[in-house]
């Protein structure tokens, strides 16, 4: 019996990356409120807030997709090797994004509306957060992985500005006088 | 920090919902932006980040570590509460007669039960949410192009139609001397239009320390970023 509920455990933990369409919600509504409580949360230090929230979004975040994106029809003139590098760079820098944003949290209300379907294989989320005076809106993209029905986050807006279409536009405009190694350089 | 990676990292080439991706992303990409301001623009924004960053930013720290929180929370409340005709007239404009009527319910409740706009009893109490309409935005909302990008000294990214729409909305404040109307107005000159706008953003900066400095972590190059962010933002403003 402990084997199982050991079993069932670990296959929840290191599979449970993505979410299915029905969870999207609930998955979301949970994974925000943890944050939330963690940021509120004075016992634990900066770092040590940032680590729990990374590793509690990680498994929903395509990366890999978010840094295909970017790069546009770039992507595909790249090795293997360099797409790695690409990937791995971008990552971090989204993480890095991520967190740093989150120190602006000010214990506003947030509220979560219900998905969107706005095609067959894509959703939005909307994320409402209340302001004194003004209401931020984020919205998360999520994308449907082909040949499963796990779903995960290709790009985030926040007040209306995607963070993928402005990373896009950046890249292309960088590498239009400069080499992709002086961008991952700079990444 | 732990590299917790995707499995679908290792092979790039089970990703085939590419295509549909960049239909997607791809819709202003084709468009090389018209920036016929851009050397200017670039200094611009030199000049306004490092004001931001050596004056501005300094004195709105300073002033939040001597004033309280719900008093400066106060008197941004006030000022929003005071600038009701110009998202009022704007959401009349546009034909948003529900945001109209949330805003004059807004108005109506926190000039009272919210002492002269101080307290936000609309929202806390009522929810009733607010709708920050503009000129610019109204243009915008009939079909008005932004014209090409402008960087207005010391108050940032505009462009030809919202900075035409910050001509109309000064107008109708009431925090903006104009001969004539001096009975509508609280500054009775120039000096005390500018005195009052300089400590608004003072204050609103004190309410959010720290949020430039994260928007600019997402920037390669500033000024291209601020410009697109600024219409992007414009674009789905005047959308909703």
């Amino acid at each position: 019996m402990l084997k199982n509920i050991l079993l069932i455990l670990i296959f929840t933990m290191t599979s449970s990356y993505g979410v299915e369409e029905k969870n999207i919600k609930s998955v979301m509504d949970a994974k925000i409120k943890q944050s939330i409580d963690i940021l509120k949360n004075k016992s634990l230090s900066q770092k040590q807030k940032e680590k729990t929230i990374i590793k509690i979004m990680d498994p929903i975040f395509s990366y890999a997709t978010m840094a295909k994106i970017s790069l546009g029809k770039r992507w595909k003139t790249l090795s293997n090797s360099e797409k790695k590098a690409f990937t791995k760079a971008f990552e971090h820098k989204m993480k890095h994004s991520y967190i740093d944003k989150l120190k602006l949290y000010n214990n506003q209300k947030v509220i979560t509306l219900k998905p969107k379907k706005v095609k067959k294989n894509r959703i939005k989320l909307t994320t409402k957060i209340i302001g004194n005076n003004e209401t931020y809106k984020i919205v998360n993209s999520f994308y449907k992985k082909k040949g499963t029905n796990q779903w995960f986050i290709y790009d985030v807006s926040l007040a209306g500005v995607s963070i993928i279409q402005t990373y896009r536009k950046q890249f292309k405009a960088f590498l239009k006088t400069k080499s992709f190694d002086a961008l991952l350089k700079t990444l | 920090m732990s590299n917790i990676h995707n499995e679908t990292n290792t092979s790039f080439e089970n990703e085939d919902d590419s295509d549909t991706f960049e239909d997607e992303f791809s819709s202003d990409d084709s468009k090389d932006i018209i920036d016929p301001l851009y050397t200017y623009n670039r200094a611009m924004t030199t000049f306004n980040d490092t004001a931001f960053t050596y004056i501005l930013n300094p004195i709105s720290e300073g002033y939040a570590t001597i004033t309280p929180e719900p008093i400066r929370q106060g008197v941004s409340n006030f000022i929003h509460n005071i600038l009701f005709p110009i998202r009022f007239t704007n959401n009349v404009l546009q034909g948003k007669f529900q945001n109209s009527s949330d805003e004059l319910e807004r108005f109506v409740v926190n000039s009272t039960v919210g002492i002269v706009g101080i307290f936000d009893p609309a929202s806390s109490y009522l929810n009733i949410p607010a709708h920050n309409e503009d000129f610019g935005q109204t243009l915008g909302h009939y079909g008005v192009g932004a014209g090409f990008h402008i960087v207005l000294p010391l108050l940032g990214p505009s462009n030809v139609r919202d900075s035409i729409g910050l001509v109309a909305d000064a107008y109708l404040s009431p925090l903006v001397y104009y001969k004539g109307l001096e009975k509508y107005r609280l500054p009775s000159n120039d000096v005390q239009t500018f005195a009052i706008l300089g400590f608004d953003i003072v204050n609103k900066n004190s309410l959010h320390l720290g949020a430039y400095e994260s928007l600019k972590k997402d920037a390669i190059d500033l000024y291209p970023f601020l410009r697109d962010f600024y219409e992007q933002k414009r674009m789905t403003d005047i959308e909703e």
